[in-house]
C-alpha cells in the first residue's frame, strides 16, 4: 500500500506537466510468441490500458531465446513513452544467467509490476512426506534419488527450486520439459518422481488426490493448496521465487510519463475484470513501481546469479 | 438425452453458428497464406470474444483451427508453398497434380480428405477420448524417442531413387536440428554469438523458403507471360469418379487412425501425423513408385492424417488439463475466462459447453466441404491462370510478409531466402527436400526425448528397450524399416 500512495503522490505531482501524453499510439514489445502467458495477460490488459490512456496500443510480438531476442530488440527503442516492454521476469533476471544479453536489470526505466504466482512442488500420495519440513528432509536423505521435472534447463523454475535445495544441501536430478504441461503429463504418468511448475495445471489433480503438493516457491503458503507450505513457515523466506509479470520502459524515460504509466496500471490492473481475469491463471496482482521496483529486479538478479553460478550454468 | 439436447441447443444458435462459419472460412485463408497461422489468429481474436458467448469463441478456435488445416493444402497443392508445416506432405503429390493440369482435382481430393479426417478425429474426441488420453501418460520420454524413431524411418521411402542423396538431406535435416541452445544442457549450439539463434531456426521460415522458393525461381525462368486459359484449368468438369473415391476409403481410414494417434501425444503435431500418413500409404501401394509423381492417395493421405490431428490433440488438453499444443492452450484459457476449472472434471462441470465444443470440432470439419469446396477451391485455382510474371512477385511479397509477422524479425527474410536458394540448388542436384524437412523437425524431438529418458534412467540404456511399450514402438520401428524391404524382394523374385 506504500508504494501505492507513492505513485498516486507522485502522479498528482507529474499529471500536469504532460497532459497531452499520450497523443499517439503506445506500441508494446512482448518477447514472447502470441498465444502464450505473458501474451494473454498483457493483451488482456493492454485492453483495459487503451481505455484507461485514452490511446490505442500496438502489440509487438518478438520471440526467440527466452525472452532475450525480444529483450534486446526493444534496448533500441526510443525512451519516449511510446515503446514499452511487458515480459515475465525470466528474460530480465534469470535469461543473463545462463545466456550472453546486451542487457542487464538495470538497463531500463521500471514502470510497474502487475501480477504474480507461485511455483510448487508436488508428489505422488505414496511420496513418504506428507508436509514440507518431511519432503525436504526425505530428499536431504536420499541424495540423487529423486528426479523433478521443470520448466527449462537454468529457467526461473528450476533456479527457484534449487534456491530451496542448494540451502538444504538437497541434490535431486533435474529433467528439464518443454513446459509445465509436459511435466504434468511426465508427473502423472510416474515417469519423473517430482512435479515441478505453476500451481494451476496440478491444482485439479490435488483435489482429485493423485498429486499432493507440498511447497510453494513463495514466502507465504497459497490458499489453494492448503497442504503446501510457505518458504517463510520453514525458515527460508529469503529465497522466495516467483513468476511475475512487468511493464518496463527504455533507460532514460521521463519520470512524468513513468508516473503517468505507473498510474495507469495501478488501476487498471486492480480493475476487477483483470483480478477476475488472473485468478483463472493462478495469478495475483501485485502492482510494485519506481525505485522499490528496480530493487525488486536486482535483488532477484543477485539472488539467482549464486544459484545459477552453484549449478555451473553461468555465463 | 437432456445432455443431447443441451449440447444442441447451445451449438445451434445463431451466434456459434455464425462464428463457426464466419471462422472456417477465415481459417482457410489463414491456413492458405504461407506464415500467417492459425495459432497467431486465435490468440489475437480469442481475447475479443471473452465478453461474449463461451461456444462463439470455441466455435470460432474451433473454425479457424480445422479450416486452416485444410487452407494449407490449397499452395501447396497450387505453388507447392506449405501454408502450414502440416502441409508438405501434400505437396509431394499435389504439386505435380497441378503441373499435369489436375489442380482442381487435387484440391477437392484434399478437401474431402480433410473433412473426413477431422470429422474421424471429432468422433474419437467425443467418444474414446477420455481413455485415450489416460492411455498417453504411459507415453515417458523412451517412448517419445522411439516414437520420433518411428517417425524418422519413414525417411526410408522419401530418399528417392538415390539413396545417399537422401541420406545426406536427412543429415542436414539433422544438423539443422541441433541449432539454437540444447535443451537440456542450456548450451548454444552454432549460435556464433548471435542472440536470434539461441532458439534455433524457425520450421516455418526454412519450410516456405526451401519449399517455395524454387518453384518461384522456376516460373520466373520460364518468362510466362500468359498464364493458364480458363477452359485449360479444367474446373467445372472436375469429377471424381465414384470407383477412384472407393479406392480412397482404405487410405482415408488408416490415416484417420495414425492421425489420432499422432493427436493425442502432446507434443506431436499435425506435421508428423501427415508424414506417418504419407509414409503408410506409400509402403502398402502395390504401385509405390506412383508417389511424389502426383499420385491422388498421396494427398488423401497427408491432409487426412493432419487434420485427423487436430480434434484429437483436444483429448488431452479437456481430458486431463494437458494441453498438447499452444492452440489446445488457448482453448482451455478460454474456458478458464468462463469459470471453468480445466482437469479430470472438466466435462463435469459444464458438460453443454465442454460437448458443444466437441460438437463444433465435427461440424467444422464438414464444414470445410461447403466452403473448401464448393468456394475457396474455385476461387483459389484462379491463380493459376496469371501469367509467371505477375505471380512472382506477388508470391515472393506473400513469403515475405508471412515469414516476418511470424517472429517480428528481419533476419527472417533472409534465412528464408537462404533456405530457398538452398534449396534450387539441392533440386538441380537431385538431392530430395522432404528428409531435410523430417530430420529438422524430429531431430530435436528424438534427441531431446534419449537424453531425458537417460537422465531419468541415470544413463542405462536398456531402458530404453525394456519398458513394455518402448519395446512395442521399437519393434514397430524396426518392422516400418524391413517391411518395404521384404515387399521389394517378394515382388522381385515373383
Amino acid at each position: 500500500m506504500k508504494y501505492v500512495a507513492l505513485a498516486l503522490a507522485a502522479v498528482a505531482v507529474g499529471t500536469p506537466v504532460l497532459a497531452e501524453y499520450p497523443e499517439r499510439a503506445i506500441e508494446v514489445t512482448i518477447p514472447a510468441p502470441a498465444g502464450g502467458g505473458t501474451d494473454t495477460s498483457a493483451r488482456k490488459l493492454g485492453t483495459l490500458l487503451e481505455e484507461e490512456l485514452g490511446t490505442s496500443i500496438a502489440v509487438l510480438n518478438v520471440a526467440g531465446g527466452g525472452g532475450s531476442v525480444g529483450v534486446t530488440q526493444f534496448m533500441m527503442q526510443k525512451p519516449n513513452g511510446y515503446s514499452l516492454l511487458a515480459t515475465w521476469n525470466s528474460p530480465i533476471t534469470t535469461v543473463p544467467q545462463v545466456q550472453q544479453t546486451a542487457y542487464q536489470p538495470d538497463s531500463f526505466t521500471p514502470i510497474a509490476s502487475t501480477s504474480e504466482t507461485a511455483y510448487t512442488l508436488c508428489v505422488k500420495p505414496e511420496f513418504p512426506a506428507e508436509t514440507g519440513e518431511e519432503f525436504l528432509a526425505e530428499l536431504a536423505a536420499n541424495p540423487g534419488k529423486y528426479t523433478y521435472g521443470n520448466d527449462g534447463i537454468g529457467g526461473t523454475m528450476q533456479l527457484a527450486a534449487e534456491r530451496i535445495f542448494q540451502g538444504e544441501g538437497i541434490e535431486a536430478v533435474a529433467i528439464p520439459f518443454g513446459g509445465a504441461g509436459e511435466t504434468l503429463q511426465n508427473f502423472l504418468g510416474g515417469h519423473v518422481d517430482i512435479y515441478g511448475g505453476s500451481i494451476s495445471p496440478v491444482l485439479p489433480y490435488t483435489e482429485s488426490g493423485e498429486a499432493k503438493c507440498l511447497i510453494v516457491t513463495s514466502a507465504a503458503a497459497v490458499p489453494a493448496l492448503p497442504q503446501a507450505a510457505g518458504l517463510e513457515s520453514l525458515g527460508m523466506g529469503d529465497k522466495e521465487t516467483l513468476l511475475w509479470r512487468m511493464v518496463l520502459a527504455p533507460a532514460g524515460t521521463d519520470q512524468a510519463i513513468v508516473d503517468r504509466l505507473a498510474e495507469a496500471l495501478e488501476k487498471t490492473v486492480n480493475d476487477p475484470s483483470y483480478v477476475e481475469f488472473l485468478a483463472t491463471k493462478g495469478e495475483v496482482p501485485n502492482v510494485v513501481v519506481g525505485d522499490a521496483l528496480a530493487e525488486r529486479l536486482q535483488n532477484e538478479y543477485d539472488a539467482l546469479a549464486i544459484v545459477a553460478e552453484n549449478l555451473g550454468l553461468n555465463q | 438425452m437432456e445432455l443431447i439436447s443441451q449440447i444442441f441447443g447451445g451449438v445451434f444458435a445463431f451466434g456459434p453458428i455464425a462464428a463457426m462459419i464466419g471462422a472456417s472460412i477465415l481459417g482457410v485463408f489463414i491456413g492458405a497464406l504461407p506464415g500467417l497461422n492459425p495459432v497467431m489468429a486465435i490468440a489475437l481474436l480469442l481475447p475479443l470474444t471473452y465478453s461474449m458467448e463461451p461456444l462463439v469463441a470455441l466455435g470460432m478456435v474451433a473454425g479457424i483451427y480445422n479450416g486452416s488445416m485444410y487452407g494449407g493444402a490449397i499452395p501447396a497443392i497450387l505453388l507447392r508453398i506449405p501454408g502450414t508445416p502440416a502441409a508438405i506432405a501434400t505437396t509431394f503429390d499435389g504439386f505435380p497434380m497441378a503441373q499435369r493440369g489436375e489442380a482442381s482435382r487435387a484440391l477437392k481430393i484434399a478437401c474431402w480428405s480433410s473433412a473426413i479426417g477431422g470429422t474421424a478425429s471429432a468422433i474419437a474426441l467425443m467418444t474414446i477420448g477420455p481413455v485415450l488420453a489416460r492411455a498417453t501418460l504411459y507415453f515417458g520420454p523412451a517412448e517419445y524417442f522411439w516414437v520420433a524413431m518411428f517417425g524418422m524411418a519413414s525417411i526410408g521411402v522419401m530418399v528417392g531413387k538415390d539413396a545417399v542423396k537422401g541420406l545426406m538431406a536427412a543429415a542436414f535435416g539433422l544438423l539443422l536440428g541441433t541449432v539454437g541452445l540444447d535443451q537440456l544442457s542450456g548450451t548454444p549450439r552454432f549460435t556464433f554469438g548471435e542472440v536470434w539463434l539461441l532458439s534455433g531456426l524457425d520450421l516455418i521460415v526454412i519450410l516456405v523458403g526451401l519449399y517455395a522458393l524454387p518453384p518461384v525461381i522456376a516460373l520466373a525462368e520460364d518468362r510466362d507471360l500468359k498464364g493458364l486459359s480458363a477452359s485449360a484449368l479444367k474446373l467445372e468438369s472436375v469429377k471424381v469418379p465414384w470407383g477412384e473415391v472407393r479406392s480412397m476409403v482404405p487410405t482415408w481410414l488408416r490415416s484417420s487412425l495414425i492421425g489420432i494417434s499422432v493427436g493425442i501425444l502432446p507434443g506431436a503435431g499435425g506435421n508428423i501425423a501427415a508424414f506417418l500418413s504419407y509414409n503408410a500409404a506409400k509402403s502398402t501401394s502395390d504401385d509405390p513408385e506412383s508417389f511424389g509423381k502426383g499420385n491422388p492417395l498421396g494427398v488423401a493421405a497427408a491432409e487426412c492424417g493432419n487434420n485427423a490431428d487436430n480434434a484429437a490433440s483436444m483429448i488431452p488438453a479437456l481430458t486431463l488439463g494437458i494441453p498438447g499444443n499452444v492452440i489446445a492452450a488457448l482453448v482451455l484459457g478460454a474456458l478458464m475466462i468462463h469459470g471453468l476449472q480445466p482437469g479430470p472434471q472438466l466435462f463435469h462441470q459444464n458438460p453443454g459447453l465442454v460437448g458443444g465444443f466437441m460438437v463444433q470440432m465435427l461440424l467444422t470439419s464438414l464444414l470445410i466441404l461447403a466452403v473448401g469446396g464448393a468456394a475457396a477451391t474455385r476461387i483459389f485455382a484462379q491463380v493459376q491462370r496469371l501469367p509467371g510474371v505477375m505471380l512472382v512477385p506477388m508470391i515472393l511479397v506473400l513469403m515475405a510478409v508471412g515469414v516476418y509477422v511470424i517472429n517480428g524479425r528481419v533476419i527472417d527474410l533472409w534465412v528464408m531466402f537462404a533456405a530457398g536458394i538452398a534449396g534450387y540448388v539441392l533440386e538441380k542436384l537431385d538431392v530430395p527436400l522432404a528428409p531435410i524437412v523430417l530430420g529438422l523437425i524430429l531431430g530435436p524431438m528424438a534427441e531431446q526425448s534419449v537424453r531425458r529418458a537417460l537422465l531419468i534412467s541415470r544413463g542405462d540404456p536398456t531402458e530404453l528397450f525394456t519398458r513394455p511399450l518402448s519395446a512395442v514402438i521399437a519393434l514397430a520401428t524396426i518392422g516400418l524399416i524391413v517391411w518395404p524391404m521384404l515387399r521389394a524382394w517378394k515382388r522381385r523374385r515373383a
